[in-house]
């Protein structure tokens, strides 16, 4: 009895205290990751405008975003098999890069959730009105912009367990509505060639290509997301990374089969359908399948308001990690007394959600335009955080002694590749003239190395904090055994 | 884990569970802090292999990967493949301790240590014995004891055998995952469990925890009456005596 366990470093508690313990099964945490990806919005909204521009190497371009996206998704898995994180790729970031990095990637990913949240909340009340024919006047969007603004602030509040299982029914259903349109278009076509052709089989372009990625890849984006729920996760070293690999992979596979179905329904339509905003839609209509169409859009609409939830679930967490770490005010790591959910940092970030995309509404913005804005604002954010996860991943490893060939070689790869998207993205969003949404998030990114700035001169301490995570405390080690020297 | 086709054990699946058995006792013997290059030096398996092995058995929670994130120290869970916790020792003073409670009351008092999720009865009253130590250890869910236990887990569902078929031994034995589930807030809410009649017909309980070093649960005392109510008249007595013994037991 002289080797009695002195363990003494862990703490009794651990930091990331107050949310709701290991109560998530594998199919809630999934549905954080499906919800915030939103497949059955991107794999209808994806494929066309993809084809617009890498015309007949449309499919190769899909497969290629798929398989960065997995691979980027492996290079996560090392951090997730490892640590349980609330702060996503944030506190991984933390672990490979230090806290600069981890604060030049996490305020990118900020960024990136509120924007897709902004994106989803618009596309889900550009759908809601085109479903119910509502004459759609700004001040209208915008007011629907608000009622379902405060409908997914109570979801999310109300805890995680009810958004994931409500988001991850409507999805599924959703899915399963646009696999049953394109299905039933496809056995429909008529064959032959439209006008439609000469885009669709357009030539192969490098620049056209390049644009296409970039584009495929943000129809990816949120996939990462569960990764914020190490702690609400059950056994969350195992179902985190699984739900982090498998969703690219599933709706990969989803991507290249609505792809193809579409490559071969607008070869033979008009190109004024191909370059519209809805094509399934209008090809469901212009088959008789109104019914279809509008089911379609219904299912698009409940999509986009689950990545709404998925989007701010996620959000939530990483600001309540840097609040716990003293990097944001220590007010937004308060949790819920009863639903044990991040209520703060919900309420901080709920006002900025829903104001933005209801002020610009009201003022006259068309909705497709804020959509189309906040979507090339949000892939910077999560581009930049892919890049920077994946680049921390060899270092970690090798911090840690745990470093192999693949995971330098798979980590140096996906950030190499990610870069090149993201350089690509920054230098096709100013040709495509929208120079405006490259500023937009630079000036929404500044905080991030600001704070890093003020906080390495200032509070240095708090710095040295980042990249909490759920750590093992006293009582999950076993008592009693022998420690090393 | 989940019911589906029986593949057996097949191709190089036996010389895996052989190769993570290794690890599990070589972290055992060098010791918690020890680092996955140490452990493949010293098994002789492939860098890849070892991480990969090490990263499973902290995802089934056997391994708990330390703060500095390169040190492996075993698991809580271990605990619960040790079965009976080797011949228990209650130290003379802590049965002082327990004789002064057992004058104090009319009632039998019992003390249970637990290690893990297991629970073993180490000083039965001997005027007042339990009716039946084996089903208070292997019960949980229907014992004032059992619910310290459990009350204590991440996840309860964990600790028990069977969560969706639990025994009832009683009209009163919880057996439905919501009434656990409010029986366990309960038991966090006030810091003692107390329960009538889900073990035995007739029998009230209550039991206060032991805790150690940084809070945690070593031991329970059980106060056990036949008047058929949970004996709240002996709480007092019973956290006077919890508190001398855990200095004694940790």
């Amino acid at each position: 009895m002289t080797q009695r366990a002195t363990l003494g470093g862990l703490p009794a508690r651990s930091p990331v205290e107050g949310l709701r313990r290991r109560k998530l099964s594998f199919a809630e945490v999934l549905a954080q990751s499906v919800s915030a990806l939103a497949p059955s919005a991107a794999i209808v909204v994806v494929p066309p405008i993809v084809m617009v521009r890498a015309g007949s190497a449309t499919l190769p371009v899909l497969l290629a975003a798929t398989c960065l996206i997995v691979l980027v998704g492996w290079c996560l898995t090392q951090f997730a098999r490892r640590m349980a994180a609330v702060g996503g790729l944030y506190s991984y970031t933390a672990k490979g890069l230090g806290p600069g990095g981890a604060l030049l990637a996490g305020w990118a990913l900020v960024v990136g959730y509120v924007a897709v949240a902004v994106a989803a909340l618009v596309g889900c009340v550009v759908y809601l009105a085109s479903l119910t024919g509502v004459q759609t006047s700004g001040w209208v969007l915008a007011v629907m912009v608000v009622a379902l603004g405060a409908l997914a602030t109570l979801t999310t509040v109300r805890g995680i367990q009810l958004s994931a299982r409500v988001a991850l029914a409507l999805e599924v259903a959703s899915v399963l509505i646009v696999v049953a349109v394109l299905t039933v278009l496809v056995l429909r076509a008529p064959g032959g060639t439209g006008t439609g052709a000469a885009v669709v089989d357009g030539p192969v372009t490098i620049g056209g290509v390049a644009i296409g990625v970039v584009l495929a890849v943000a129809g990816f984006m949120g996939f990462e997301s569960s990764a914020t729920l190490g702690v609400e996760a059950r056994r969350p070293l195992v179902a985190v990374p699984r739900a982090v690999l498998w969703t690219p992979v599933v709706v990969g596979v989803l991507f290249l089969l609505a792809g193809l179905a579409q490559v071969l329904l607008l070869r033979s339509a008009p190109v004024e359908v191909l370059m519209s905003d809805v094509p399934v839609a209008l090809l469901a209509d212009g088959e008789g399948l109104g019914v279809l169409s509008r089911t379609l859009d219904a299912g698009i609409a409940a999509s986009f308001f689950a990545c709404v939830t998925g989007s701010t679930n996620a959000l939530s967490r990483v600001l309540f990690s840097m609040a716990r770490e003293g990097v944001l005010p220590a007010g937004l790591g308060r949790t819920h007394p009863r639903f044990h959910t991040p209520v703060v940092a919900l309420a901080a970030v709920l006002p900025v959600v829903v104001g933005v995309p209801a002020v610009a509404l009201a003022s006259g913005v068309r909705g497709r335009d804020v959509l189309v804005g906040s979507l090339t604002v949000s892939a910077l954010g999560y581009v930049l955080a892919y890049l920077l996860a994946c680049a921390a991943m060899p270092l970690f490893l090798s911090r840690i002694g745990e470093l192999t060939t693949p995971a330098l070689l798979g980590g140096a790869t996906a950030a190499g590749l990610a870069a090149a998207v993201l350089s690509l993205a920054l230098a096709g969003v100013s040709w495509s003239g929208s120079g405006a949404m490259t500023l937009v998030f630079a000036l929404a990114w500044l905080p991030g190395p600001l704070l890093w700035a003020v906080l390495r001169r200032r509070a240095p301490d708090r710095l040295a904090q980042v990249g909490v995570y759920d750590q093992p405390t006293a009582g999950s080690v076993l008592p009693g055994q022998v420690t090393r020297r | 884990m989940s019911p589906g086709v029986d593949r057996g054990v097949t191709g190089r699946q036996p010389q895996a569970v052989r190769s993570a058995l290794a690890v599990l006792e070589e972290v055992a013997r060098a010791g918690a802090g020890v680092n996955a290059k140490e452990v493949a030096e010293a098994l002789g398996l492939p860098p890849a292999t070892t991480y990969r092995l090490l990263n499973l058995l902290v995802g089934e929670e056997y391994l708990v990967r330390l703060p500095d994130l390169h040190g492996f120290a075993l698991g809580a869970k271990v605990a619960g493949l040790v079965g009976a916790i080797a011949p228990a020792r209650v130290p003379t003073a802590a049965r002082h301790e327990l004789g002064r409670l057992r004058g104090q009351v009319r009632a039998g008092v019992h003390l249970v240590l637990y290690a893990g999720t297991t629970l073993r009865c180490v000083d039965v009253d001997p005027d007042l014995p339990l009716g039946s130590p084996e089903l208070l250890e292997g019960h949980l869910h229907a014992s004032a004891a059992g619910h310290l236990l459990l009350a204590e887990q991440p996840d309860w569902r964990e600790a028990v055998h069977h969560p969706g078929r639990l025994v009832a031994l009683t009209e009163a034995t919880p057996v439905r995952p919501a009434d656990v589930e409010a029986c366990m807030a309960q038991v966090r809410g006030r810091g003692w469990a107390g329960q009538a009649g889900q073990l035995h017909e007739g029998v009230g309980c209550l039991a206060v925890p032991v805790r150690g070093d940084a809070g945690r649960l070593v031991a329970g005392v059980a106060v056990a009456s036949a008047r058929g109510v949970v004996p709240v008249d002996y709480l007092d007595a019973a956290r006077a005596c919890a508190t001398a013994l855990a200095p004694l037991l940790d």
